[in-house]
Parts: structure tokens; C-alpha cells; sequence
């Protein structure tokens, strides 16, 4: 999938013109809308007079789609520079108190030869990688490490199937976790089709990457992009021509990881070779 | 009094129903979160909340307050792209609110550069890469001349490592 | 072992290394399954008027209604925060498959409790008067105050038990076809994803109530030293191998379909049906567990056996089919899972017999309803004696 950058926010959310097959959809989502509403009072009762009004387009200020949001937020993993050195992997540990054997993000080696492909990830990458033994290095035909993590999709699986509204995504582009609000159950782990979630064997809650959301609002880069040694990994905000990530695209063709499941990360790979899952 | 109705059975049935219902609405709506964002269906305050999360690394900026003469010598080159946290670690451990705590972390051994330097496979090609102790040398001349453990610290500036 | 994706190494994710969802979310739907097979039987009495299973339409009623109690309680032992538990009724989250399974659930354990007091009312009228002291008030709490019988009400009761039967199969329907959808619409698991895991879901659901309420049935009596019904006994074998032939077909087809197609779905169930899930999935689900009950209830059905052999070759074949849902909720939520979502390697599953969520924990989940059923069972007559006609109709 390598469409071109500009087409991503309108494909995501559509600015509906009257007329048309616009007028059609605009007609079916708002009858939809006032159905759910409907249910919703009939249901929930009160104190969903918010969502009444939200479901028309006279939404609160600042809380609908339709005003762009200042900020919108990308990830871009520059496969090319990554060394494969860990510390991302514990940075992050120690930015989010990520407890052991579970990871928010981690780092994956790939030795590919002729016969198959060698895939590893040694607790995470927390250590690094050690060197690959004599036989296997001299079969490969490339080798190169992968940085994963949450991928922030447009379209989360992980939002849709939580079934309390404990994770959600914002306007400017991070899926987050309440944890105050989280069951627990474990649906949105299943819904991942990238690994990136998992039951925090401490709180006992569903947790994953936040791209540092506190650093972030704190004007500071995610932990994992502050302490790459080599650009592997940027972040930055597609609205800001100047930033790095907005730069990677011009000449850059970019990737997503597993494009088949139409979630639309917003965590983008440059460089990424064909073995990656 | 008249025979009760065939229906009064049921009719008590509804009125327990109903008593449970809207107590039901009443607990529902007193349980539901005050910062509820019912339109994308989530608890407002959580987003304060994870705004809210201690910062653990301060980035370079939090270091060149205190270290303006590392930083000069550090942004002219390779390492220029290595944040300081990166080799030192979190800023938390080392200072708070503007005020030292602590001895900021450094590896002096082999160990720290070799972390991301030592040769492997799956490295960019491009990306300088020196072998295990023993086997120094493949690139530098130089290097022929160590033992396996001198710091490669003793010959090299880390924050300005040109040979 | 076979792995997919090109692998010469066995990767999982480094979060894929737990199965998420265990024994309790294989019990989940196993309880959950039983209710809506139960409620058929009896649905099938009340609104289908098939007339052999009028004796055991009370009883079947009774076993959906314990089996519903405990349904939900694996669940709540699954979750990391249980004490949140009812934030699915304060802030369900209508675009997720799970959000609703509050209210569909309670909705219909409240239609339980309604059509059995409807038919269980005039007993209670009639033990209100009878008894004394504490019992006397629980009767009279049960009557709602209405401690005389007014024979109109007879009438209206079981016309309103009729129509709440008629609603009862829908909502079972939806109840156990929605616990298919919550895997079946997971695009992220590939064994899982299919449209047809509610329908999987909810016709092994039918089998497997059918034959525990069949399996309870025999004991109670055998227990009590009566005669089994062999005309009821006979019917029910018909039904339940009519159903489970469906069962078995959605089953083989969902697995025939992706093995023909030859996409990316066969390419990461092919080597898991061959590779873990091998025994209990192409040995235990399908060669022994569908092959054997289908074989003697086929028997059952066609040939004149009658008498003993009749109903042990019933009873063994319901036993079976029990299992073989047992394990198809093993196979399809446990295995699922396995499946890494690296795509290169299989997660290891372990049984931890004595963790919260472990197999000691089920048993005990698994036990109660049937401790309900003896307890209700001390209170109320649900299955009839040979000699007694004082059961409501």
C-alpha cells in the first residue's frame, strides 16, 4: 500500500458535500445516527443530551471531526538506520514502567536465506541481539532489524471492540488507554492484528504504546525516537511542513505493516523489506 | 372488596419492572463517569490524566541547561544524532527541578560503544561496525595494536569520536 | 512441526507468548451454549407443540435457568478488574460485538425468571396457603401478594408463557449466535474470522443443551428408579442428530471453504489443524467425538432398537456430543490464539490446572448450575414422578 500522504485524512474521513452519492451517504449516516441517538435515550437515559447534539452537525466546539485538529500526529520507522541496539526497547521500559515479559515496543531481527528466514526477537531486543552464529551467517542473504510497536491506526481495531469505551482515539492521532476505565478483558488484544497490546501483568489492565502521550504534551519527543542513536525512529506532526516526518514523504515511498487489514496505521515504515509481518 | 383482577398478578409484575428499571437508569447515570465524551465515547479526564504521567527522559534540551560546553562539543560531529540520554541514561537519575542528585550514568567500558557498534549482519552496511575483542583491527590499523579490553574511551572523545 | 510464513524458527510476538483467553472463556460459551439448548427443548414443547417433550418442557426450562445463573461467572473470573464488571451496563460501547452482552444476557435471564414464574404461579398460590412460617413468607414473596388462583388467570398465564417462549428462541438465538460473532468478526485471528461462527457457535450450542438436558433427564430418573420415557427419548435422538448434522456441516464447511480457497486464511489454519490443535481438533472434535455419536445416534434413529439399549446408546452418544462441543470451544477459542500474530510460529498453551483461570476453577464454575438444580429441585417439582400429576401441565 504506498498511497500518497494528502489522500489519507480525506480518505478517513470524508467531507461530505450536498448532492450526489454524498447526499445519499450523508443521508444514510445521519438516519443511522439518529437511530443509534434514538436507542441511546431510549436505553441510557439521560445525560445523553451531549450525544444528541453531537450526532447533528452542531457538535460542541472542538470535540467533532469535522474542524481539522491543530495537531496530527505521525510515526515513522526508518527500517534502513535501524542497528538493532535496544535502546528504544529500554527506554521505553523505564518511560512507562513496562513491566518485564510484556513490551510496548520491541525490536525484531530477520536472517533471511535461501531455505527460509531466521525471526527473533530476544525478550523484546531489551539486550540487543547477539551476533548470529558462523552457520546461519554465512547462508543469509540480508539480514536487518525491525522496530515494532502500536500503530496508531486511523481505523483501530482495538477502539471498535473494546466494549466500555476504555480506549479511544483522539483527535490528534493517539489511541490511548484509560486505565481507570479498563475491564481488563482482553477483547482488544485479540483485535490487534499487530501484537501491540497486551494484559499488564501488574495493573492487570489492558496497556500498549501511548507514543509517550505525556512527553508528547509535554513538548518532548516519544522516549523510544529520543533515545534512537541512529533516526530509525521520528515522530512528528504531518500538519507542520517542517517536520520529519512530513520531509520523509516527499521522497520516501513508506509502507504500512499488514495493509490487508485495512486499520490504516498511522505509524509509517520507510525501507521496509518484504519479510516484515 | 372485590375479587382481585386475573390480572393483578401481572400487574404487580410490571410495577416491580418498572421500580427496577429506573432504578437502574438512576445507578446508570450516577456510575457513568461526569467527564464522559459521549459522542467518541470515553472518559474525558482521561486524556488529563495521561498527560499527567511523570516524565522520566528530559531530552537534550533538559541537559544543555547545565551543560553548555558538552553540548558545543557534542553538536559538531558523528554523534550528533545520539541524544545524551541515549549513553547517560534518564535525566530523572541524575537531576531534579534544575538540581543535581546524582553522578549521571556512563559505561566507560567497551561494552557502552560496542552496544551499537559492534558488528553484526543485520547492521546497515554503512553504519561503522568494529569487531569483538581479539579481532580489533579489521577496519583500523590502529586498532591491531589494543588488547581486548582498553575503553575505547581512552583514545576516543565520545561526544566528538573522530579518530 | 510445519510453520507458516517461511519460518525456520518458531517467532511469536513478544506479547503473543499467553493465551489471553483460556479455560474460562472456553467454559463461557460452553454454559452459555447450554442455555439456549436447554430453552429449545422447551420451546420446542411450548410453541412447536411437539408433544413428546411436554413432560421435560418444565424440566429443560428449570436447567436453561440454572445454566444462565453461572453463565456469566467465568467471565467475571477472566476479568483483570472484576470489580468494574458493570461498566458494560453503564458505558457499553455500541460498536463493539461484546458491548451489548449485558443487556441481551440479563434480558433474557429475566425472561427466564418471568415465563417460570408464570407457570410455577399457581404452586406458589397453593404452597403460600399451605405452609407456614418462613416458608410461608418466601411463597408469598413469590406471589407477588397474590395468594388466591383466579382461574382466568390460568388461562392468560399460559398464553403470556407461550408468547414468552416464541420470544425466548430468538433472543436464545441471539444470545449464543452474538457469542459467535464476538470470534468470528476478529479479523486479527484467523481461525476465528468467519460469518460462520455464529452460526457454528449456535447450532453446537442447540447439541450441546439438547444432550445435558437429555444426560440430567436419565440420571434424575435412573437416580429415582423410574422409567425412562423411551417414545421422548427416541424423539429427542431424532432431533439431536438432525441438529447436530447441521452442526457438523457449518463446521466442515467453514475449514473445507478455507482450504479450497487457499488464501491467507488457509495458510496460517493449515498449519495449525496439522500441527497443535492436531489431536484435539482432527482426532478429538472430528474423527472420534462427531464420527462415534453420529454413528449410534444414526442407529437410534433408523434402526427398531428399543428398551435398555435404546436409551444407554442414547445416553453414551449425548455424553459424546457434550464433549465434542467441549472441545470444538476449546479448539476454536484456544486455538486461535495459537496462532502468533507474527505469522511465523505458534504460541505454547499451558493448562495451569490450580490458576485462577485454570481447569480447577471451571469444574467448580461448571459444577453449580447443577447444585442450583438440586437445590431449586428440593422447592419446586420440576420433573414429574411416574405416579404424580401435580407439576402444571
Amino acid at each position: 500500500m504506498n498511497k500518497p500522504l494528502e489522500n489519507r485524512p480525506q480518505s478517513s474521513r470524508p467531507v461530505i458535500d450536498a448532492g450526489g452519492d454524498d447526499a445519499r451517504r450523508e443521508f444514510l449516516r445521519n438516519f443511522l445516527a439518529g437511530t443509534a441517538t434514538a436507542t441511546v435515550l431510549m436505553v441510557f437515559g439521560p445525560g445523553v443530551a451531549a450525544l444528541a447534539q453531537g450526532g447533528s452537525d452542531s457538535a460542541p466546539a472542538g470535540a467533532s471531526g469535522k474542524a481539522a485538529p491543530k495537531h496530527q500526529f505521525a510515526y515513522v520507522i526508518n527500517v534502513n538506520n535501524c542497528i538493532g541496539c535496544g535502546n528504544c526497547v529500554r527506554a521505553c521500559k523505564r518511560e512507562n514502567q513496562v513491566p518485564s515479559a510484556v513490551f510496548r515496543t520491541w525490536v525484531e531481527r530477520y536472517v533471511v536465506t535461501g531455505e527460509g528466514m531466521y525471526v527473533e526477537s530476544p525478550n523484546g531486543a531489551l539486550e540487543g541481539f547477539s551476533q548470529v552464529n558462523a552457520g546461519i551467517r554465512e547462508k543469509a542473504t540480508k539480514s536487518f532489524t525491525v522496530p515494532k510497536m502500536c500503530n496508531h491506526c486511523e481505523n483501530p481495531p482495538c477502539v471498535q471492540v473494546c466494549p466500555v469505551g476504555a480506549t479511544f482515539k483522539t483527535k490528534e492521532g493517539f489511541v490511548l488507554v484509560d486505565p481507570e476505565h479498563c475491564l481488563g478483558c482482553a477483547y482488544c488484544v485479540q483485535a490487534c492484528p499487530y501484537g501491540a497490546r497486551f494484559i499488564n501483568p501488574v495493573t492487570h489492565k489492558s496497556d500498549k504504546c501511548t507514543w509517550c502521550y505525556h512527553r508528547v504534551k509535554n513538548g518532548k519527543l516519544p522516549a523510544c525516537v529520543t533515545v534512537c542513536p541512529n533516526k530509525a525512529r521520528l515522530f512528528g506532526d504531518l500538519n507542520d511542513p517542517e517536520s520529519e516526518v512530513t520531509q520523509i514523504f516527499k521522497d520516501e515511498a513508506w509502507m504500512v505493516l499488514k495493509p490487508g487489514m485495512h486499520t490504516d496505521p498511522t505509524c509509517f515504515y520507510v525501507g521496509m523489506p518484504r519479510e516484515v509481518v | 372488596m372485590a375479587a382481585p383482577s386475573p390480572r393483578s398478578h401481572l400487574y404487580r409484575l410490571l410495577l416491580i419492572l418498572v421500580v427496577f428499571g429506573a432504578g437502574f437508569l438512576a445507578v446508570k447515570q450516577w456510575a457513568t463517569p461526569d467527564s464522559w465524551n459521549y459522542e467518541h465515547w470515553y472518559r474525558g479526564d482521561a486524556v488529563v490524566e495521561a498527560a499527567a504521567q511523570p516524565l522520566v527522559y528530559g531530552g537534550n534540551d533538559s541537559c544543555k541547561t547545565c551543560h553548555k560546553d558538552v553540548a558545543k562539543l557534542w553538536r559538531k560531529k558523528p554523534h550528533r544524532k545520539v541524544a545524551c540520554e541515549t549513553c547517560h541514561g534518564p535525566i530523572v537519575d541524575h537531576a531534579k527541578a534544575g538540581k543535581k542528585t546524582a553522578v549521571a550514568f556512563i559505561d566507560k567500558t567497551r561494552a557502552q560503544c560496542l552496544n551499537c557498534h559492534l558488528e553484526g549482519i543485520n547492521r546497515p552496511r554503512a553504519f561503522p561496525q568494529f569487531s569483538k575483542q581479539g579481532e580489533i583491527g579489521k577496519l583500523v590499523p590502529k586498532h591491531k595494536e589494543l588488547d581486548a579490553v582498553t575503553p575505547c574511551a581512552k583514545c576516543h572523545e565520545a561526544h566528538d569520536p573522530r579518530p | 512441526m510445519e510453520l507458516p510464513g517461511d519460518a525456520l524458527l518458531n517467532y511469536v510476538f513478544p506479547n503473543n507468548v499467553h493465551v489471553a483467553w483460556s479455560v474460562m472463556i472456553v467454559i463461557y460459551p460452553y454454559i452459555t451454549g447450554l442455555i439456549a439448548g436447554a430453552f429449545v427443548v422447551s420451546g420446542l414443547s411450548h410453541v412447536f407443540k411437539v408433544k413428546e417433550f411436554e413432560p421435560i418442557a418444565n424440566f429443560a426450562l428449570i436447567a436453561a435457568f440454572c445454566f444462565g445463573l453461572f453463565a456469566a461467572t467465568p467471565l467475571l473470573v477472566h476479568l483483570g478488574q472484576p470489580q468494574r464488571a458493570l461498566e458494560i451496563y453503564f458505558t457499553p460501547h455500541l460498536t463493539s460485538a461484546m458491548s451489548i452482552f449485558g443487556y441481551v444476557y440479563s434480558g433474557y435471564l429475566l425472561l427466564l425468571m418471568i415465563e417460570i414464574w408464570l407457570i410455577y404461579r399457581e404452586y406458589f398460590v397453593r404452597k403460600a396457603g399451605e405452609d407456614t412460617g418462613v416458608m410461608k413468607l418466601i411463597w408469598t414473596v413469590l406471589t407477588l401478594g397474590v395468594t388466591t388462583y383466579h382461574p382466568d388467570s390460568a388461562k392468560l398465564d399460559r398464553k403470556l408463557a407461550v408468547i414468552l417462549a416464541g420470544i425466548g428462541i430468538p433472543w436464545a438465538f441471539i444470545l449464543h449466535g452474538y457469542v459467535g460473532f464476538v470470534f468470528g468478526s476478529v479479523k486479527a485471528i484467523a481461525w476465528w474470522a468467519t460469518p460462520l461462527q455464529p452460526v457454528i457457535f449456535l447450532l453446537s450450542a442447540i447439541v450441546s443443551g439438547m444432550a445435558i438436558v437429555l444426560v440430567m433427564y436419565s440420571f434424575i430418573k435412573w437416580r429415582r428408579g423410574e422409567r425412562l420415557d423411551q417414545p421422548m427419548v427416541k424423539k429427542f435422538s431424532a432431533f439431536l442428530w438432525g441438529i447436530f448434522i447441521l452442526d457438523v456441516t457449518m463446521e466442515l464447511l467453514e475449514v473445507a471453504f478455507a482450504a479450497y480457497e487457499k488464501g491467507w486464511h488457509w495458510s496460517q489454519i493449515k498449519p495449525l489443524l496439522l500441527g497443535p490443535l492436531f489431536e484435539t481438533y482432527v482426532i478429538g472434535q472430528l474423527l472420534v467425538l462427531s464420527v462415534v455419536p453420529f454413528v449410534i445416534l444414526g442407529y437410534v434413529v433408523l434402526s427398531g432398537v428399543k428398551g435398555r439399549l435404546m436409551l444407554i446408546l442414547a445416553n453414551v452418544a449425548a455424553s459424546f456430543l457434550l464433549l465434542q462441543v467441549l472441545f470444538m470451544r476449546f479448539n476454536v477459542v484456544v486455538g486461535g490464539q495459537l496462532i502468533s500474530k507474527s505469522e511465523r510460529g505458534f504460541v505454547e498453551f499451558h493448562w495451569e490446572p490450580f490458576s485462577k483461570e485454570g481447569p480447577l476453577t471451571a469444574i467448580v464454575l461448571f459444577s453449580a448450575p447443577f447444585v442450583a438444580y438440586y437445590i431449586i429441585s428440593r422447592f419446586i417439582p420440576i420433573l414429574g414422578h411416574d405416579d404424580d400429576s401435580s407439576v402444571a401441565r
